[in-house]
C-alpha cells in the first residue's frame, strides 16, 4: 500500500538495525553507571568491615579505652553516640513534624510560606561546621550550657529539622486532596483529619524521614566538635550536662592524633566498622517500620 | 416545603465570574439533578451548599443560601455542624485507607459519638442503607480498597449516610463506574430520597431523567431552566436546553 513501511525494505531492516543498537549501546552506558554505584558502596563497606572486623570483640564494644587509646574498647563513645541520637531526636521530630504539618496543612499559601520553605531549604545546605560554630556560640555559652550532651543534641537536632521538616511536608503533599475533602465533608475539623486521615497515611514516609536524619546525625563530627565531644573520658556520662565521647568524634581523633597513630589504627576502624553497623541498622529499622505501616494502611 | 433556597448567588474565582446571579429553590426529600457541560458551574454551585468551596483561597460569594431557611455563610454557622448535616458523595470513590467498618464509622467519631455499641449499630444500618451489607458484612476488618469501584462508592454513600445528614450531595458520584455499578447507585439515590433531599450533579442525560424529580440546566455560569424534570426532557422553555438535552452540543 502506498505510504506504509514495507518492513522488507533494505533500508528500514538498517535504520531499525541502527535504532536498537544505539538503544543497547545507551541501556549498556546507563547499567554500568548503576553498577559502578554499588559496587564503590560495596568496597567502601567491605574494606571497613574486613579492616575493622579484627578489632571487634566482646571487650572492644564494652570496655572503655586504655593506655593512651592504644588499648582498650569504645563503651563511652556508642553510649556518646546514642545518648546524641537520641538527645536531637527529642528535639527535631516534634518541632520538624509540626512545622512540615503546619506549612503544608494550614499556613496559608503564599510568600510567608515560599520563604519559610527557601529558609528550611537553606539550613540544609549550610555546612556541618557552622552548625557547630553556632552551636557553641548560642548553646554553650550564651544560653550556659556547656561542652555537654544537650547543647550537642540541639546542635545535632538543627542539623536534623530540615530533613525532618522536608519530609513530613513531602509525605503530607502526595497525601490526594480527596482524603481531605472527604473527612472535611463529613464534619471533621481541619485538626481531626489531620490526626485521624492525614497522619496515618503519611505516617510511613514521616517515620522514614526521621529514621534516616537520624543516621545522617549519628555520623556528624563537626556539629559536636566544639560543643560536646570529649577527647578521653573513661567515665560515662551522669547528666545531659556532662560531655561525652561519641563515634565519628573518637574515630576522628584515633586516626589523627594521640599517642601511637599505628597502635590505633585498628581501633579506627573497629570504630568505623561500630558506626557504619549502627546507621545500617537504622536504616534497616526504617524500611522495616515503612513496610509494617504500608501493610497497615493498605 | 424549601429545604435549600440560593438567592441571587454571584461566584468568583479571582477575576471569573463562575456563578452568575443564580436563585433556585430545592424541595425537602426530592432528587434535584444539575446537568450541563463541563465547566458551566454545576459542580461550583453544588460544593457551595456544604462550604466545601471555602477552601479555595480567591473565592469569593454573593448572595444568599438558606438551608432550612437559616443562612449557610452567617457567622453564627458552624461549618463542621452543617457539613454534617449536608454529606457529600464525590466524583471518584475516595474511601480513607482504613477498615471498611472505620471508613463509615468515621463520621460519627469525628462528630464526638464513642458508644462502641451504637457506631456498630449505625454502621450496620448505614452499609444495608446502601446496599453493601451482604457484600462485606463477613470481612468489615478488611481494607476499604480491596473492594471494587462500584462497591467503593457505594461505602463512601454508606460513609455519608451513616451521620445522617438531612441533605446529601452527589458530584457526578457515578461517571467513573461501570454500567452495573451505575444502575446500583441510582436505585440507591431513589430509596435515599425517602429520607434525605438530594442535588446530584451529572454528565448523563439519562441519569438525570432517570433518578430526578426536577432538573437544572446550567451553562456558561448561568442556570438556563429549571423544572419538572419531565418537562425539562419533554417540553424545555428554553432554546438552549432543548439543544443541550437533543445533543446538540455538550
Amino acid at each position: 500500500m502506498d505510504g506504509q513501511i514495507n518492513k522488507h525494505d533494505e533500508r528500514f531492516i538498517q535504520y531499525n538495525k541502527k535504532k536498537h543498537l544505539v538503544q543497547n549501546i545507551m541501556f549498556g552506558i546507563f547499567r554500568l553507571f548503576s553498577y559502578g554505584i554499588a559496587a564503590v558502596l560495596f568496597c567502601i563497606l567491605g574494606f571497613i568491615l574486613i579492616k575493622g572486623f579484627h578489632t571487634i570483640s566482646w571487650e572492644f564494644i564494652t570496655e572503655a579505652p586504655a593506655d593512651g587509646m592504644t588499648k582498650g574498647g569504645i563503651w563511652p563513645a556508642i553510649v556518646g553516640t546514642c545518648c546524641l541520637m537520641l538527645g536531637s531526636a527529642i528535639f527535631a521530630f516534634p518541632v520538624g513534624v509540626v512545622s512540615g504539618i503546619y506549612m503544608n496543612e494550614y499556613a496559608p499559601k503564599g510568600k510567608l510560606v515560599n520563604f519559610i520553605r527557601m529558609m528550611t531549604n537553606n539550613l540544609a545546605g549550610i555546612p556541618s561546621i557552622v552548625f557547630g560554630l553556632f552551636g557553641m556560640a548560642f548553646f554553650v555559652n550564651y544560653m550556659g550550657f556547656g561542652d555537654s550532651i544537650i547543647a550537642g543534641s540541639l546542635t545535632l537536632g538543627l542539623l536534623a529539622l530540615p530533613i525532618v521538616i522536608r519530609t513530613t511536608e513531602e509525605a503530607f503533599k502526595d497525601i490526594p486532596n480527596s482524603f481531605r475533602e472527604g473527612s472535611l465533608a463529613l464534619g471533621a475539623t481541619k485538626a481531626q483529619t489531620i490526626w485521624k486521615v492525614l497522619l496515618p497515611s503519611a505516617m510511613p514516609r514521616v517515620i522514614t524521614g526521621l529514621i534516616l536524619s537520624l543516621g545522617r546525625v549519628s555520623g556528624e563530627t563537626a556539629p559536636i566538635l566544639f560543643t560536646c565531644a570529649a577527647y578521653f573520658l573513661p567515665q560515662l556520662p551522669k547528666s545531659v550536662f556532662d560531655q561525652c565521647m561519641a563515634l565519628p568524634y573518637h574515630l576522628y581523633v584515633v586516626a589523627t592524633s594521640g599517642t601511637d597513630i599505628e597502635a590505633q589504627l585498628p581501633i579506627a576502624y573497629g570504630t568505623a566498622f561500630v558506626l557504619i553497623v549502627i546507621v545500617l541498622i537504622m536504616n534497616l529499622t526504617a524500611n522495616f517500620i515503612r513496610r509494617f505501616f504500608v501493610k497497615k494502611t493498605r | 416545603m424549601n429545604k435549600i433556597e440560593a438567592k441571587n448567588v454571584n461566584f468568583y474565582y479571582g477575576d471569573f465570574h463562575a456563578l452568575k446571579n443564580i436563585s433556585i429553590a430545592i424541595p425537602e426529600k426530592q432528587v434535584v439533578a444539575f446537568i450541563g457541560p463541563s465547566g458551566c458551574g454545576k459542580s461550583t454551585f453544588l460544593r457551595l451548599f456544604n462550604r466545601m468551596n471555602d477552601l479555595i483561597p480567591v473565592a469569593r460569594l454573593e448572595g444568599n443560601i438558606l438551608i432550612d431557611g437559616q443562612d449557610i455563610y452567617d457567622k453564627s454557622v458552624d461549618v463542621d455542624v452543617l457539613r454534617k448535616n449536608v454529606g457529600m458523595v464525590f466524583q471518584r470513590p475516595n474511601p480513607f485507607p482504613k477498615s471498611i467498618f472505620e471508613n463509615v464509622a468515621y463520621g460519627l467519631r469525628v462528630n464526638g459519638i464513642k458508644d462502641k455499641h451504637f457506631i456498630e449499630e449505625r454502621v450496620e444500618t448505614a452499609l444495608k442503607g446502601a446496599a453493601l451489607w451482604n457484600e462485606v458484612k463477613d470481612k468489615l476488618k478488611e481494607s476499604a480498597y480491596a473492594l471494587s469501584g462500584g462497591q467503593q462508592q457505594r461505602l463512601c454513600i454508606a460513609r455519608a449516610m451513616a451521620v445522617s445528614p438531612s441533605v446529601l450531595l452527589m458530584d457526578e458520584p457515578a461517571s467513573a463506574l461501570d454500567p452495573i455499578s451505575t444502575s446500583k447507585i441510582e436505585e440507591l439515590i431513589c430509596e435515599l430520597s425517602e429520607q434525605t433531599t438530594i442535588v446530584i450533579v451529572t454528565h448523563s442525560m439519562q441519569q438525570a431523567a432517570r433518578v430526578s424529580n426536577k432538573t437544572a440546566f446550567f451553562y456558561l455560569g448561568e442556570m438556563v431552566e429549571y423544572d419538572e424534570t419531565k418537562k425539562i426532557f419533554t417540553h424545555p422553555e428554553k432554546e438552549a436546553t432543548q439543544n443541550y438535552i437533543t445533543g446538540r452540543f455538550g
